[in-house]
């Protein structure tokens, strides 16, 4: 990794809960890891492997049992009390989009709602008008500012929440299940949008999902397994380890489960390969070597 | 279907569309007052031209505001004959077995119907035709914020309603799909008697119950999120601004209330009560 | 046997109002006896309109359904026989969990049948084994189960009616990759065990392609394609004309035929293509050595 310094750093950290028979159910289990600014890192996991409480912890829902966690090499959460005053100033700099679009929308027209985030932080009206226009230009909801949110599709809604957390210029957002109730169009313009603002306005991205084909769109996977961390690498390293992955019943994707087949009837394939025209070029490449298909 | 967070909202670009939420209020406030102080048949003629002309300058079509009093007409019925029937002053006019019609009776029944009316009306054209909901709350909230330095919580109260706003629609969907999931389980909510009718919504209230409930949970989260920590500090994208006509719609509203103060006390001809 | 058809329906909301919208164009479809339909559409194309006159949740504007042969609207009064017949599992289907028991709530569908309690007692038992739900969970609140375990509890709700016809809308949405896998399989299980149709709305080509024997495909309320899983995977470009995708393994197919690997042209499974391999392996070995 480049010698950039992290966003974020997570030392150590643990989070139990308490369960509705009451017993103690770890969530977390000292983990660490370093964000690098800029960067577009997927966590990914089942259900109840930590996720979410991971992305609570980050914008500070939730503080850590055990271990601290840095925002810009600044010591912003740990055991014991919080600063208020810090947790506001973490809040405004690491977004998050929740899971359910309908759920966090509060206002009832769309750019009422985008500029609930600017109001909290005390910005002069004229300005809150520009940051409101331009995170709806982001977003590509302009022509709906004076909308309805419940009349709205569910990527739709979905994108005026990511307006609503530009609004506030963070420099970090999360993105906890924000695609996981959306149909395949939907999901499609969330990850647009994502791609966009990681690579044009270099916002850092933590994306938390269960789809792997989403998780590829990152530099960076990280998975989560009973709270800690089971596999941390590129996508390529991530999906060569077939068998780690469908240890704890993660789907790796087609492609890379076809290579992975084709590798044991003694073909050699390159691994990671998870891009369509790659396989089949890869799969086309071996056979043709191996003298199985003439050109 | 209607949008059910429009409320009675008539869609419109009046005078009174445009108005300042505030300045309308205040108008309901001075037109409601107006009407109360009236005493006198001169007095009720100059508040019904007035009413008229308000009418007139809002756009919304007359048949529209009646539609409004078809629901109030039981109300305006039960008045009307409690005054008729049950006031004992005045010249006796009308006799049979026990019931007995004075004059003063007639005289107050049509003060009476006649004050609801203009109520129904006044108060639909300066408040619930002209103006959303929403700008409702937020002409409110702002009114009212002087109160927020006698802990009033005037900002809580607005946000509360505006969320209620929100959510009403997402609620009433929600109804429709958890009633549907139901039916579809052989729920059957239009027979039987009335307690088991009342017990068959059950499998409709509890899950919904558990919806809003989960809802709320998530909201809160994600206003929290969002740097939410109440009014303090709070500023607004749209900060209301009165402008010329809002003054003008306001004084007309004083000078309403000031005639018929008037009015009653020195031009008393045909003073109907009091 | 169960025979449920379409036959020239069509379904207009609000009709007569200026806001009237045609949901269903004179659909006319049959889902095979005993097999697992998929039902793959836009947001928009008619899936949900689809599923809720299956069960008579709404009426056809005009055009009839036949369940058994018999139109399900002959007598209005009965249609909530039909709904015992044809169970319908909506989109998340947890928000509709009420009772104070797992138990009692997969129990309300059979309650309302009107069974004797030995037959909803072993109907319940039954349901939740499809589901995979242990039995442990049943005399837990529904409220205290995780996510995946009430999803799996509502849809044992709609199994204890023993529906001939089981129509899912989504039911694996939103879950984990374990989570879908283990709703999915249980479906199956049902479908085999009681001989019963199973209708799947779903967005994932890779579940359809895994589950359903036979997919329907919708698009602006009219029927667009229909066949055979394969066959109409076949059609890849058809689909993806009216924005579907197809499984990542059939794209993969056709990419590798263009390369000049001779392919089948009905490859949706990672199982399948890898056996197709072998095969042309296997066939070209002689080829090549001669």
């Amino acid at each position: 990794m480049s010698a950039k310094k992290p966003i974020i750093e997570i030392k150590n950290v643990s989070y139990s809960y308490e369960s509705i028979d009451g017993r103690r159910i770890s969530a977390l289990d000292g983990i660490s890891l370093s964000i690098e600014r800029g960067s577009f890192v997927a966590v990914l996991g089942h259900n109840g492997s930590g996720k979410s409480t991971l992305a609570k912890l980050l914008n500070m829902i939730l503080t850590p049992e055990k271990g601290e966690i840095y925002f810009d090499g600044e010591r912003v959460s740990g055991p014991g009390d919080i600063d208020e005053n810090v947790m506001y100033a973490v809040r405004r700099r690491v977004g998050m989009v929740h899971q359910n679009p309908d759920n966090q929308i509060v206002a009832t027209i769309v750019e009422e709602d985008v500029a609930f985030g600017p109001e909290n932080l005390g910005i002069p009206p004229q300005e809150i008008r520009d940051r409101v226009d331009a995170a709806l230009a982001a977003v590509g909801m302009t022509e709906y500012a004076r909308h309805a949110p419940h009349r709205l599709s569910g990527g739709q809604k979905q994108r005026v929440a990511i307006a609503g957390i530009l609004a506030m210029m963070p420099e970090c957002i999360i993105f906890d299940e924000s695609t996981a109730m959306l149909d395949p169009s939907g999901r499609a313009e969330v990850m647009e949008i994502i791609k966009k603002l990681n690579k044009e306005r270099n916002i850092t991205i933590i994306l938390i999902t269960h789809d792997m084909m989403e998780a590829a769109m990152a530099d960076r996977i990280v998975i989560l397994n009973d709270g800690r961390v089971y596999a941390d690498g590129t996508p390529q390293e991530i999906f060569s380890q077939v068998d780690r992955m469908r240890a704890i019943k993660l789907d790796v994707p087609e492609t890379t489960a076809f290579m992975y087949e084709l590798s044991s009837l003694g073909l050699t394939l390159p691994r990671g390969v998870f891009n369509v025209r790659e396989c089949a070029e890869a799969v086309a490449a071996a056979l043709f070597a191996a003298g199985k298909v003439r050109v | 279907m209607r949008d059910i967070t429009l409320g009675q909202y008539y869609p419109g670009n009046s005078v009174l569309h445009r108005a300042d939420p505030r300045a309308k209020l205040v108008c309901a406030i001075l037109y409601i007052a107006a009407v109360f102080m009236c005493r006198s048949a001169l007095a009720f003629i100059v508040i019904i031209a007035a009413t008229a002309v308000s009418i007139a300058l809002s756009g919304i079509p007359l048949r529209v505001l009646l539609r409004s009093m078809k629901s109030l007409i039981f109300i305006i019925i039960f008045t009307a004959f409690i005054n008729l029937f049950l006031t004992t002053s005045g010249e006796l006019l009308f006799r049979f077995y026990f019931i007995k019609i004075y004059s003063k009776g007639i005289i107050n029944t049509i003060v009476m119907i006649l004050r609801i009316t203009l109520l129904i009306a006044g108060s639909g054209v300066f408040l619930t035709y002209t103006t959303t909901p929403i700008a409702l709350t937020d002409g409110l909230e702002q009114l009212l914020a002087p109160l927020r330095k006698l802990r009033l919580p005037v900002h809580e109260f607005s946000m509360m309603m505006t969320i209620a706003l929100r959510f009403i629609p997402t609620l009433v969907e929600e109804t429709d799909k958890i009633m549907n999931a139901q039916k579809a389980r052989g729920a059957d909510f239009g027979t039987g008697s009335l307690l088991s009718r009342a017990r068959a919504l059950l499998p409709i209230l509890i899950p919904l119950f558990i919806a809003a409930f989960r809802r709320a949970d998530e909201l809160a989260i994600a206003m929290e999120c969002r740097c939410y920590h109440g009014g303090e500090g709070r500023t607004r994208m749209n900060v209301l601004h009165l402008r010329t006509p809002d003054f003008a719609i306001m004084a007309f509203c004083v000078i309403l209330c000031i005639a018929a103060a008037l009015i009653n006390t020195y031009i008393p001809i045909f003073t109907l009560i009091g | 046997m169960s025979g449920i058809r379409l036959d020239g329906v069509s379904y207009v909301y609000s009709a007569g109002m200026p806001y009237e919208k045609k949901a269903l164009d004179n659909i006319s479809v049959e889902f095979e006896d005993g097999k697992m339909t998929g039902i793959i559409g836009h947001t928009g194309s008619g899936k949900s309109t689809l599923v809720q006159l299956l069960n008579g949740l709404l009426k056809p504007t005009s055009g009839k359904i036949y369940l058994g042969g018999t139109d399900i609207w002959a007598e209005p009064k009965k249609i909530r026989s039909v709904r015992f017949r044809v169970g319908l599992v909506m989109q998340y289907p947890e928000y509709q969990l009420f009772d104070e028991t797992v138990r009692s709530d997969i129990a309300f569908g059979p309650r309302n049948m009107g069974l004797s309690d030995a037959e909803i007692k072993e109907r319940v038992v039954e349901a939740a084994r499809f589901a995979g739900l242990d039995e442990s969970l049943l005399d837990k609140s529904p409220f205290e189960l995780s996510g995946g375990q009430k999803r799996r509890a509502a849809i044992a709700g709609v199994m204890a009616m023993r529906p001939e016809v089981l129509v899912l809308d989504e039911p694996a949405a939103g879950l984990d990759p374990a989570g879908r896998e283990s709703v999915l399989e249980g479906i199956r299980r049902y479908g085999r065990e009681n001989k019963a149709t199973v209708i799947l709305v779903s967005h994932s080509m890779e579940d359809m392609a895994e589950y359903c024997d036979n997919i329907v495909v919708l698009s602006r309320g009219q029927l667009y394609l229909s066949g055979k899983t394969s066959d109409v995977f076949r059609h890849w470009e058809m689909l993806t004309k009216v924005g579907l995708g197809v499984p990542m393994i059939t794209r993969v197919a056709a990419e590798l035929r263009r390369l000049g690997v001779p392919m089948d042209d009905d490859i949706y499974t990672v199982s399948g293509a890898v056996a197709n391999i072998a095969a042309i392996m296997a066939g070209k070995e002689g080829g090549s050595n001669a």
